[in-house]
């Protein structure tokens, strides 16, 4: 081994940390990763001896646009990554071979590597139906799946595909697209967005890395550190949303002076992700910046929360766009309206539903009055 | 006679799931079929739901081409409902698609294609004097010493001597159809590495009008960013001035390292001017309009068909007649309620699953019967061609003349028949071509806007018919573009605001699909026929074929 | 002779002083809640000469929300709590029809409300049988208002009370759903209020009880015999 590539101990260590620190690294890592204490001895001699941690990423039904925001990390840049950090064994995107070459790099990796390697999976998996939805050399992606993350050291879902089911889950998902974290019996780091953010995939990838194994999760499996704010907390129009400015439609007066996008359908309340903070292609915007509402896209089934432009899903079977609002001003109209009913009929019947009561009270008058005093 | 089915699956270096079997006799492809094995069912996913969200699940086909079925998706929209957008709408969707066209090209060329001809490990055993010589001899480009190629050297030896080869890992290393110098080979991989990190900076720009790539936002009736020159909060002068400097960084790119390094490795592989050709007719629907959608004379690429490789002629096309083009299911994995031999026209496009293939795992697919999630889309019956090359011949033909002038003058350079644009090498050089011309117009429409905005015109969307309360009752549409792999169309058909049909006719969708219902090839399958196979259990030669289509599958299939 | 007719009635303090001003806190707090909640959703249209930081209208309105609602939830509390310990007009006995009679009672004051007959039997002097059971429904909407409602707000929170709600957004698929839910929940509300306010005063006239201001002093009245009827 060249001495010139520092070993994943050899770099920690530079960073001043001791060869204790080290095993702790590592099983702090294994017990995020969801690794028995026996299995802990391998990832020390994985991360000890290997000078860049083996790599495989999986494509199943997706677009690639999260293997292209990937070669868009500014820092570090891609190439750093993928000739420094890590050795991308197989990734049907760059690599030089194709077919049998192809599939050797990566049977050669899961029986080299077992216990060792990293899986990004980039995609959902069409569960059931045989398979035949996602078909890779022959074989289906859940047994493709199912093969490789059995001796991952751990599993990274990247985007909403693999970490929601994204566009081909939307209803009535035809090919019953499942996320990864669905599929597979171990623990899953999910990276959602569509596609997340660059360097919030490389952040991830350099904190198993570097950091002390897997970054601390939330309870849907995001890392904290990149998704424990909603777009909305740190958005830089939030001064107009509490003062109440909005932007009522597109390039109006409002929009031209960057009000908040909230009435034209903005997400940014109910979805959690880093681009108001880290923000999109090395800091230069993201959607709310450039006058486009969030859509949501790293949110659970957000492509059924529309339409996007509106601030509530509308209701099938509603007819066009039935929100909860029409529904509801439908619904208390007619209460109103059955309760007016009620009370005119109520009042033409007054005398026999009153009649008892009438009968049983007495009658006072002045006379009365003067009577008793 | 020894005949093999060879298989490549996967298809790597392309987006998205294809196999390739190829059926090849005393070294020679005979017969091939094309397969895309992944399925979403985006067309069904659609129905029912808000036109105007249609952008971002059709965007959602593909994060490679991320701009184009957005635009084409708005522009059905718009077509249907009867919007024309604002001049500076016109002019940022085409700063936006002409940025994607150059980052894509430079990617496909060096990234995704690059490695069928550049060999990584005879790389190695360059002289970093010789290539820095070579690379002074044919660009202005700064980074061309001879310390910098040693640095490039030193850090593929480091990298090759670790053990961990990782993309590299079994590839094609001295095939016997690797023809190039290793100095080249050196230059090479260092502009694989230049690509690499200039690639992020170009989609900057969608970043600025879009909020973000891959997938930046679009909008119906317009573009959704606003133009104010009073205002931090929007699109101004500082915002106008990256734009600037991230186009000049991308003409500089293009020119003074893409051209001259296609340039240089184009001669070594001259004789790929004669293979993975062999189709005839070429369409391609035109794009960016100069004076409105409407307006096709307008268009930078003008629209039109060439027959019979025949370049005195364009031919009509519109995609609004139900005659020209169909979409085919034969050998597809669909069924039609017309049967397996009808043709559909996109308005009345039927998507129904029906997969009768072999149940995975399995070695071979049935390619008597339906094998592949593509539809064939015909025009008149007859298969096409689309793509890069298609747009470059229809554009030559219908006389363009800095088209024509750069394509005579490419030939002159290289020594090659016209006849060699159809071919592998063909389609590697129109999308060089068409990249260069692309990165002047993506200046010209910069400066358009510019002026525009100095005029004193801001506006960027046009509210007018954005309320679905303001549409007919029930219309429909098309939007055409030419996305980077080819001629894009999405037809709508809309019923009380909401989508009743949406269909993609995808550029891939032309190239990669199985044959139709008369035995016609499509592109794929054809251009194969024919080519030599040194080493059967090494498919460098139809990596070759099948990457100058830069295929995209995740967008045939949708 | 005609004075023997005339009813007695005797004056029965059923709503205690800890149900009625439970009863006014949270109608004056879903009130606000209500309409502050509807302008989250849907904020007015409001052009500004003034700028951003000068300021904070639509802050307020969140704010004047977010209080009322700690204000309900733990008005809610305390009302739960006195299900347990109030007098026999206040226990969860009432909400919940587990006796045959009370069935019965309400298939009877559902004629009375609906068809407009007469009672054909004494409707209950405290909550009658069908409102007791509405009652219990708008508890639970109660219930499901608060958890949707902290979900949503622990984003916003370090406090440990809306944290201990953060499990509904993944069960509900997230916090569109949630937030969706949380406003459709408002028209519940609404409707209720309508037909709550207007059966109130239905059930006065035609019990001639003073069920309207029995919320104000406590009191209602009942005929001497009924109650005599009851011992
Ligand atoms: C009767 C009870 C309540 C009603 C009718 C009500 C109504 C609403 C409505 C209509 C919205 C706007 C939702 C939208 O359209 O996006 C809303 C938002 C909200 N409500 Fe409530 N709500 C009630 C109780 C509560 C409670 C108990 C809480 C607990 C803290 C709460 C917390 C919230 C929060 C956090 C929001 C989101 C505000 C924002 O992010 O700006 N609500 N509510
Ligand atoms: C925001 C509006 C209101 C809400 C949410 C509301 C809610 C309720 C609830 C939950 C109860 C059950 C009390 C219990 O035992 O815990 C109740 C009972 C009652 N409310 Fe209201 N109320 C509202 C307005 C009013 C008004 C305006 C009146 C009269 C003027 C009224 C009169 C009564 C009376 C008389 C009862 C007892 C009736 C019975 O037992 O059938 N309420 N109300
Ligand atoms: N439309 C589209 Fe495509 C395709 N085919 C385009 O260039 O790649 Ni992803
Ligand atoms: S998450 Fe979105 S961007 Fe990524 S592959 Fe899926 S559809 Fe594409
Ligand atoms: S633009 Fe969106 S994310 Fe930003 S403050 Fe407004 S609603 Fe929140
Ligand atoms: S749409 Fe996605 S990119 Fe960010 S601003 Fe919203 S999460
Ligand atoms: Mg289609």
């Amino acid at each position: 081994m060249p001495k010139e590539m520092p070993t994943m101990r050899e770099a920690i260590e530079s960073k001043g940390y001791s060869r204790r620190d080290f095993l702790k690294y590592c099983s702090a890592a294994a017990a995020i990763l969801g690794i028995e204490a026996a299995g802990l001895p391998s990832i020390v001699r994985a991360f000890e001896t290997k000078p860049r941690p083996p790599v495989i990423w999986l494509h199943f039904q997706e677009c690639t646009c999260c293997s292209e925001s990937f070669i868009r990390s500014t820092h570090p840049i891609v190439a750093d990554v993928i000739f420094d950090y890590l050795s991308l064994d197989y990734t049907e995107t760059l690599m030089a071979a194709a077919g049998h070459q192809a599939e050797k790099s990566y049977q050669d990796t899961i029986k080299n590597y077992a216990g060792q390697y990293i899986l990004l999976v980039e995609g959902s998996i069409p569960a059931g139906n045989d398979g035949v939805f996602c078909m890779i050399g022959g074989r289906s992606a859940e047994q493709i799946i199912q093969e490789a993350a059995k001796d991952a050291a751990a599993v990274i879902a990247w985007g909403s595909c693999a970490s929601n089911g994204c566009v081909q889950n939307a209803n009535p998902n035809p090919t019953n697209a499942t996320p990864i974290h669905k599929i597979i019996n171990k623990p899953v780091i999910n990276v959602p967005g569509c596609p997340p953010i660059a360097d919030v995939m490389t952040g991830v990838i350099t904190h198993l890395l570097v950091y002390g194994g897997s970054p601390e999760l939330d309870s849907q499996g995001r890392p904290k550190e990149f998704y424990s704010r909603r777009v909305h907390d740190t958005c830089y129009r939030r001064p107009y949303y509490d003062a109440g400015m909005f932007v009522e439609s597109f390039d109006d007066e409002n929009a031209r002076k960057g009000y908040c996008l909230y009435k034209v359908g903005c997400r940014g309340p109910v979805t959690y992700n880093a681009c108001s903070v880290t923000k999109w292609n090395g800091g230069v915007s993201y959607p709310i910046q450039s006058g486009h509402g969030c859509i949501g896209c790293s949110e659970n089934g957000f492509w059924d929360n529309g339409p996007f432009y509106q601030h509530l899903a509308s209701f099938p079977g509603f007819g066009i766009e039935s929100t909860a609002d029409t529904i509801g001003t439908a619904v208390g109209v007619a209460a109103t309206a059955g309760v007016a009913a009620h009370a005119i009929v109520a009042n033409i019947r007054k005398r026999k539903l009153v009649k008892e009561l009438k009968d049983e009270s007495v009658e006072i008058n002045d006379e009365d009055k003067g009577g008793n005093s | 006679m020894a005949t093999k089915r060879i298989v490549v699956d996967p298809v790597t270096r392309i987006e998205g799931h294809l196999r390739v079997e190829a059926v090849v006799e005393n070294g020679i492809i005979t017969d091939a079929f094309s397969s895309g094995t992944m399925v979403r069912g985006l067309e069904i996913i659609l129905k029912g739901r808000d036109p105007r969200d249609a952008w971002a699940f059709t965007q959602r086909a593909c994060g490679v081409c991320t701009t184009v079925h957005a635009l084409a998706s708005v522009r059905t929209v718009e077509d249907a409902v009867g919007i024309s957008v604002p001049k500076n709408a016109e002019l940022i969707r085409n700063i936006m698609e002409a940025a994607l066209y150059v980052q894509d090209h430079v990617v496909h060329f060096y990234h995704l294609h690059a490695l069928d001809w550049v060999d990584v490990v005879s790389a190695l055993s360059a002289d970093p004097k010789e290539t820095s010589r070579i690379a002074q001899s044919i660009s202005h480009w700064p980074k061309s010493s001879v310390g910098y190629f040693k640095d490039v050297a030193t850090r593929l030896k480091t990298f090759v001597e670790s053990g961990q080869l990782g993309i590299f890992a079994n590839g094609y290393w001295g095939h016997k159809a690797m023809k190039l110098p290793p100095e080249i080979n050196l230059l090479a991989v260092a502009h694989y590495l230049e690509a690499l990190e200039w690639q992020k900076e170009i989609v900057k720009i969608h970043a600025i009008f879009g909020g973000k790539n891959p997938h930046p936002n679009y909008l119906v009736g317009g573009v959704p960013c606003s133009i104010n020159l009073n205002e931090v909060n929007a699109i101004n002068s500082e915002r106008l001035n990256h734009v600037s400097k991230l186009i000049t960084d991308a003409m500089q790119f293009v020119n003074q390292v893409y051209i001259p390094d296609l340039m240089a490795i184009a001669p070594y592989y001259k004789d790929w001017g004669a293979i993975g050709g062999g189709m005839e007719n070429f369409l391609c629907y035109g794009d960016f309009p100069t004076h409105g959608y409407n307006q096709t004379d307008s268009f930078k690429f003008p629209r039109g068909i060439i027959l019979g490789q025949n370049l005195n002629e364009v031919v009509e096309v519109d995609a609004r007649d139900p005659q020209q083009i169909k979409e085919y299911i034969k050998h597809s994995w669909y069924k039609y309620g017309a049967g397996d031999e009808a043709g559909l026209h996109p308005w009345e496009g039927e998507t129904e699953f029906n997969f009768t293939g072999p149940k995975p795992p399995f070695d071979q697919l049935d390619v008597q019967n339906k094998y592949s999630w593509i539809k064939t889309p015909r025009w008149k019956d007859k298969a096409m061609e689309v793509g890069p090359l298609s747009r470059m011949l229809v554009a030559y033909a219908a006389g363009v003349t800095e088209v024509q002038d750069i394509v005579n003058d490419t030939l002159a350079r290289l020594n090659v028949p016209v006849g060699a644009l159809f071919s592998t090498l063909g389609r590697t050089a129109a999308r060089g071509l068409e990249t260069k011309l692309i990165v002047g117009w993506l200046k010209g429409f910069f400066d358009d806007l510019v002026t525009n905005v100095k005029a004193g015109d801001t506006t960027t969307f046009t509210k007018e018919k954005w309320e679905p309360s303001s549409w007919p009752q029930s219309c429909e549409g098309v939007g055409m573009t030419e996305a980077p792999r080819g001629a894009l169309a999405h037809f709508i058909k809309i019923n009380s605001g909401k989508i009743e049909n949406y269909q993609l006719v995808v550029p891939t969708t032309w190239n990669a699909s199985p044959r139709d219902p008369s035995g016609q090839k499509s592109a794929y399958e054809t251009a194969l026929i024919g080519t030599p196979i040194a080493d059967k259990d090494m498919p460098l030669e139809i990596l070759r074929t099948i990457h100058s289509f830069d295929p995209c599958l995740a967008c045939s299939v949708h | 002779m005609e004075q023997t007719q005339k009813a007695i009635y005797r004056r029965i303090y059923v709503w205690e002083f800890p149900v009625r001003l439970y009863h006014w806190i949270n109608g004056f707090t879903i009130l606000f809640l209500i309409i502050t909640g509807f302008l989250i959703g849907n904020p007015l249209q409001l052009f500004y000469a003034n700028e951003a930081y000068q300021q904070y209208w639509f802050g307020t309105v969140r704010f004047i929300h977010f209080v009322s609602a700690f204000i309900f939830f733990f008005n809610f509390l305390v009302r739960i709590y006195w299900g347990f310990v109030g007098n026999q007009f206040a226990r969860w006995t009432n909400f919940i029809p587990l006796k045959k009679a009370r069935w019965k009672e309400i298939v009877n004051v559902l004629k009375v409300d609906v068809l407009q007959v007469d009672p054909s039997m004494r409707i209950e002097i405290g909550h009658n049988a069908l409102a007791g059971f509405i009652y219990f429904f708008s508890f639970l909407a109660f219930a499901f208002q608060s958890v949707t409602g902290f979900a949503l707000y622990a984003a916003n929170s370090q406090s440990f009370l809306p944290k201990l709600f953060t499990w509904v957004i993944p069960l509900m698929g997230g916090d569109f759903a949630v937030r969706q839910w949380h406003h459709i929940f408002m028209w519940v509300f609404i409707i209720f209020i309508i037909i709550h306010i207007y059966l109130v005063f239905y059930h006065d006239y035609i019990e001639g009880r003073g069920t309207t201001s029995s919320m104000v002093g406590g009191w209602k009245f009942e005929k001497d015999e009924n109650i005599n009827n009851d011992e």
